[in-house]
Order: structure tokens, then C-alpha cells, then sequence
């Protein structure tokens, strides 16, 4: 009587949840399969995908036009070395990668990765302009501050460097503040933090030219005056 | 395939159907010339009545749309024959005052030009500016005549300046166009030329009308096509060159970049003809020469040198992407000494011109941030010239520069073995 009491007592506290483990397992192995085949077709897909597209990159010439305009001075800047066809492959490796990583992690049909996945893939197209905005944004300000230092430079400014490195920082932070407001953080903060930061920067320097710096805008001015009068007794005929 | 948009109107090709053929062309691009085209008109007619009476003639106005009445000028100068002395009267050439199509610019003033060329069959053509003050007659014949009589398919100009003149031509183009392509050119971007018609009709199966050639950088494109194509080419001495003040607000970064560019742009397609080994040599002249008195004119050294010593101190870090470091160093050395010491040698402006083109041609940045940041280091070159020249006659200025050439010539190879490399460090 003792041991089949215990044998069911067994039954029911062990080899019970042990089968149902066993049954739930065998039942979710088809899916686990079905996640790692779609994982490793992925792979592989990527692996093409990464192929086409550095072909049709180099076709197009993408990576002398990156070098005109500046992408491939600015990638190596921050440490990401090689072709720009190269590194095209290599995202839209990856995008394929982190695509059907969703994909196979949604054949597992599990309830709380299904429903973690759907708030990231709702997140998800915002993440990426974000970083967009970023990436665009740095470009543009290295290409402004640049151009910036070379005219300045070349009309004989002064504070030159000053100048160039107030465009880049403006650039910048507009793209940052544009890439925060579009992730939703804070997204009245960064609007009236941003006017109040640029409205403070107008204000300041009106202030400096108009009352504080009166004498040093006076002479500034006075020496341009003069210089732009001294400039042209130049007779020298450059062409 | 999308049919191009004809050059020449349907009224102009009808003309020149009615004209049929003829031996010489006088092209003259305007914008905006009516002050001073009249006098080149005058120039030109009394240059075809006196030297070339015996051939038919046109003379083409190419105007970018011009709102001053510059065509009606055109057309409403004549000569008096009798007041130029000639023997024969000449025939009646043919005038024709046109808008030219395509990009506004004297690329495409010219493409017109070469066009009315091929069509009329023409032997020999001259181009000249519609801002002239210094050109007669004689320059016609000087311009038209080694095409007509000697075979020759390209005539360059040869003016004399003065010492501070032209100084992008003579401290980069000419120098460096003569290193490359190995011929003595003095004048590669003079902008009054002669060309057979062979070679305008050349000059048109180039596919560059879209581009920066049609905008500027026409005239040394010219002297290079004809140079590195083989052409036979020769210079005429046309004197003095005297013209319309250019714009004294013009840039001077801009105006270093279209004619700089140019010349890059130009070492791109002909890389297989200057990476020859090879020594330049002289080119016939034509004319009578004769020296042009040096008038004094104000030149701001300190203004140069200032701006010189700003670039070196605020674009290092842009120029270390550009040039090797003890260039670099050279340059910081030369900013930080003293005006009265100010010299940048021959030898480290030759670095600095082909350093600069070869971080063109691989690329190192935008090409425009890779050329204006040359303006400083130009103004210190001339700076440096000035100072070195300031006692000098003109021979001993031109002596200088051929100094000055050698230094691009032996700095050649250097260029070439960097050239070649597959990436720039």
C-alpha cells in the first residue's frame, strides 16, 4: 500500500512534470527547428545579398563618389576603415541578419518574445532615422566646418577656427536634437532647450558686439575697413 | 536613345548653308562687351582686309545673351578700308552675331564656334577676347597665317606682362603644363589662339561640353588637348596684352580653384601621355619681339604674407592629410620667421603643387576644400617672388621662372611615383 502511494506521489510530482516537459518540448522542437533553419537560410542570404550589393556599389563607382564628398575621410575619422562598397555589404549584411533573426524568433511562438519583439519592431524604424539623423548630421558638419575654415581662412578672419568649429558644433547638435525628437525622448525639452541654447547664443553675441565689445567690434571693424582699402592697392594681376 | 539639342539654330544653319564654305574663321565670345568689343570687331576686320584679302572670311560673335546691345555692336562696326592702307580690297567677309546655346560660359561660346567651323569647311580660325584694348590687326596674322602657310594646327599666344602679371599662369600652369607635357608653352591660358580646322573639328568629338569646360578652364583645355594629342603646335608674339580690368571683387580662391582644377582635371585624362619620361622643349615662335616697359604698381606684401602665415597656422591639420610632415614643418618654419627672411624655395612649391594634385587625383577630400586651402600657400609663393624680383628687370623675372620650370621638371618623377600608388599616405 506504502509504495504505491509513493509510486503515485512519484508519478504526480516528477514523472508528471517531467512528461509534460518532455511532451511541451517535443511539441516546440519543430519550431526551434523551423527558427534555426530560417536563421541559417538568413545567413547564408545575407552572405549573398552582401555580395550583390558590393557588386552593384562598385558598378556604380560608389566608392570615388563617398571619397568626393567626404564619407570615406569622415568613416576612417571614427575608426571604420575599408571601402565604402565594402562597408554597404556589410550593412545590409547585418540588416538581413537582424531581419530574419526577428523572423525565426518569432517562429518560436513564444508569447513573451512575440510581444517583446512587437514593441521593438514598432520602435525600430525610429531607431534608424535616429541614427540616420546622426550620422547625416556629423557628415555635414565636418563638410560645413571645413568649408567654413577655408573661406574664413581665406578672407583672412582671424578667429578662423573658432568660426568653423561654432558651424560644426551648430550642425551637430541640430541633428542631435532632431534624432532625440524623433526617438521621443524628451521631446518638448529638447525643442525649448534648443531655442533657448540658440536664442542665448544670438543674444550674447548682440550683446558682446553691441554693448560689452563696442570698442573690439569698433576696431575690428575699423581694421577690416582699412585692410579691405589697403587690399586693393594691390595691382597684381593674378590670372 | 535621346536625341542632343542642336547647337545651332535652324536660322544659323540656314545661313551657313547660304555661306557654303570658307578658309578662315575670327571667333569672338562676349558677355556684356559692348564697351570694348567694337574696337576688336575694328581689329579683326582690318586684320582680314590687310593680310588675308585674297581668302574668304567670317567673323562670329558667340554671346552668352549679352543685355547691353553687344551683338548690335557687332553688327553695326565696320572699317574704313582705305584708312588700313591696303593694296586689294578686301572682300566682303561674312558677320554673323549669334546667342550660343548650352551652359552659360566660354566653353560653350567656343563650341559654337568650332561648329560654325566644321560646317563651312574652314582652314583656319582664331579666337580672341571681346575685352581686348591692345589688339590690332597684325595679331590676326599672327594668329592665322602659321595654320594658313606653315602647317601648323594650334598657335598659343605669347604676350609680354609685366613681371607681376598673370602670376597663377607663371608660378603654377605654366611651369607645370610645361613639365607634363614637355612643350614651352609660356602662355597656356592666354585665351586668344589659333587652331586648323582639323582641330576644331577634334576639339568637338570630346565629350566635355556638359562639363566644367564648357563653364571655364576652356583655354587650357584647348593648349593641352592640342599638346597632348599630338598636334603641331607653335606660339605668336602678339605684344603687349592689355584688357578690361577683371571684376577687382572676383575671388581669388575661386578664381585659383576653376583654372587649378582644370589643369588636374586634365592630368586625370592624359596620365598615360605625362607619366612618359621625357625633357620639354621649345616651341616655334612667330612675330617680332620686342621687351614691354614695367610700370611700378602697388603690390600688398604684408597683406600676402599675413594671410599666408593664418593659412599655415589654421589649416594644419587639413594640410596634414595633404602633405608629407617635413613639408609641413618647412611651411610652420617659414610662417614663424620674419618678413625680411620670407623666402618659400622653388623646390618646396613644387612638393606643395604636386602634393596637392595627387591628394586630387586619390581623392583625400573634396576637390574644391583641397584647392581653396591652396590660396595661402600661393600667397606666400608670390610673396616670396615679389620679395626676390622687387629689383628685377623682365629678363631677369623670366630667367627666375625658368628656374622656377626646372624645379617642376625635376620634381617630375617624384610626382609620377606617387601617382601610381594605390593609395595616397
Amino acid at each position: 500500500m506504502g509504495i504505491i502511494v509513493a509510486i503515485t506521489i512519484c508519478d504526480s510530482i516528477v514523472t508528471g512534470p517531467l512528461k509534460d516537459f518532455f511532451q511541451r518540448l517535443i511539441a516546440f522542437l519543430p519550431n526551434l527547428l523551423g527558427a534555426l533553419i530560417i536563421f541559417f537560410l538568413g545567413l547564408v542570404l545575407g552572405w549573398i545579398f552582401k555580395k550583390i550589393i558590393m557588386k552593384i556599389a562598385t558598378l556604380l563607382n560608389t566608392d570615388r563618389f563617398c571619397s568626393t564628398i567626404g564619407i570615406t575621410e569622415a568613416c576612417a575619422k571614427v575608426g571604420i576603415k575599408g571601402q565604402p562598397s565594402h562597408l554597404l555589404g556589410r550593412i545590409f549584411y547585418w540588416l538581413v541578419v537582424v531581419i530574419v533573426t526577428i523572423i525565426a524568433l518569432y517562429a518560436l511562438k513564444v508569447p513573451a518574445i512575440e510581444n517583446l519583439l512587437e514593441r521593438f519592431l514598432i520602435y525600430l524604424p525610429n531607431l534608424f532615422i535616429a541614427v540616420l539623423l546622426i550620422i547625416v548630421g556629423y557628415l555635414l558638419g565636418n563638410f560645413l566646418g571645413r568649408a567654413t575654415l577655408i573661406a574664413s581662412v581665406n578672407a583672412g578672419i582671424q578667429f578662423a577656427a573658432f568660426l568653423a568649429r561654432g558651424v560644426k558644433a551648430l550642425v551637430f547638435v541640430f541633428a542631435f536634437a532632431m534624432a532625440l525628437e524623433q526617438l521621443g525622448i524628451g521631446r518638448n525639452m529638447v525643442i525649448v532647450a534648443f531655442t533657448i541654447l540658440f536664442s542665448g547664443i544670438v543674444l550674447a553675441l548682440a550683446l558682446a558686439f553691441g554693448l560689452g565689445g563696442k570698442d573690439i567690434a569698433k576696431d575690428y571693424l575699423e581694421k577690416r575697413l582699412k585692410k579691405e582699402e589697403e587690399e586693393k592697392k594691390d595691382d597684381i594681376q593674378h590670372l | 536613345m535621346p536625341q542632343k539639342p542642336a547647337i545651332l539654330s535652324k536660322d544659323t544653319r540656314k545661313r551657313l548653308r547660304e555661306i557654303k564654305e570658307v578658309d578662315i574663321l575670327v571667333g569672338i565670345p562676349s558677355y556684356n562687351n559692348a564697351r570694348t568689343i567694337g574696337h576688336v570687331v575694328k581689329a579683326v576686320e582690318a586684320g582680314l582686309s590687310k593680310y588675308f584679302s585674297n581668302y574668304k572670311a567670317i567673323v562670329v560673335n558667340s554671346d552668352g545673351g549679352s543685355t547691353d546691345g553687344t551683338r548690335d555692336v557687332v553688327q553695326n562696326t565696320t572699317i574704313d578700308q582705305d584708312s588700313i592702307l591696303v593694296d586689294h580690297k578686301a572682300e566682303q567677309f561674312h558677320k554673323i552675331a549669334i546667342p550660343y546655346r548650352g551652359i552659360p560660359g566660354k566653353g560653350s561660346a567656343f563650341r559654337t564656334v568650332f561648329e560654325i567651323a566644321k560646317d563651312l569647311h574652314v582652314r583656319a580660325c582664331a579666337v580672341v577676347d571681346s575685352d581686348l584694348r591692345s589688339i590690332t590687326p597684325e595679331w590676326i596674322e599672327l594668329l592665322i597665317k602659321p595654320i594658313l602657310e606653315e602647317g601648323y594646327d594650334y598657335v598659343a599666344p605669347y604676350y609680354h606682362r609685366h613681371k607681376y602679371d598673370g602670376t597663377i599662369t607663371n608660378s603654377i600652369v605654366y611651369p607645370l603644363t610645361r613639365a607634363l607635357y614637355g612643350k614651352k608653352i609660356r602662355q597656356p591660358i592666354g585665351g586668344d589662339f589659333g587652331f586648323s580646322g582639323r582641330l576644331a573639328a577634334f576639339y568637338l568629338t570630346k565629350d566635355v561640353w556638359e562639363s566644367d569646360v564648357a563653364r571655364f578652364g576652356i583655354d587650357i583645355w584647348m593648349t593641352t588637348t592640342a599638346v597632348a594629342n599630338a598636334f603641331q603646335v607653335c606660339q605668336a608674339f602678339l605684344g603687349a596684352k592689355i584688357h578690361d580690368a577683371k571684376d577687382p571683387g572676383a575671388d581669388l580662391s575661386a578664381m585659383l580653384y576653376q583654372v587649378v582644377s582644370s589643369v588636374f582635371r586634365l592630368m586625370e585624362e592624359y596620365a598615360s601621355v605625362w607619366t612618359r619620361d621625357g625633357e620639354s622643349g621649345s616651341v616655334p615662335t612667330f612675330g617680332f619681339m620686342y621687351a614691354v616697359g614695367l610700370e611700378p604698381i602697388h603690390v600688398n606684401l604684408d597683406g600676402m604674407i599675413e594671410k599666408f602665415r593664418l593659412g599655415v597656422k589654421e589649416l594644419s591639420t587639413l594640410y596634414e592629410s595633404l602633405m608629407p610632415g617635413n613639408l609641413l614643418q618647412l611651411l610652420g618654419t617659414i610662417a614663424e620667421g620674419s618678413r625680411e627672411r620670407f623666402s618659400l624655395s622653388d623646390d618646396a612649391w613644387v612638393k606643395i603643387i604636386y602634393h596637392f594634385a595627387l591628394a586630387c587625383h586619390h581623392k583625400v577630400m573634396s576637390q574644391e576644400h583641397i584647392l581653396k586651402s591652396l590660396t595661402p600657400l600661393y600667397l606666400g609663393k608670390v610673396a616670396s617672388f615679389v620679395i626676390e624680383t622687387w629689383e628685377s628687370t623682365a629678363e631677369e623675372v623670366e630667367q627666375r621662372l625658368e628656374n622656377l620650370c626646372l624645379a617642376f621638371e625635376r620634381g617630375k618623377p617624384y610626382l609620377i611615383e606617387r601617382w601610381e600608388e594605390k593609395r595616397y599616405s
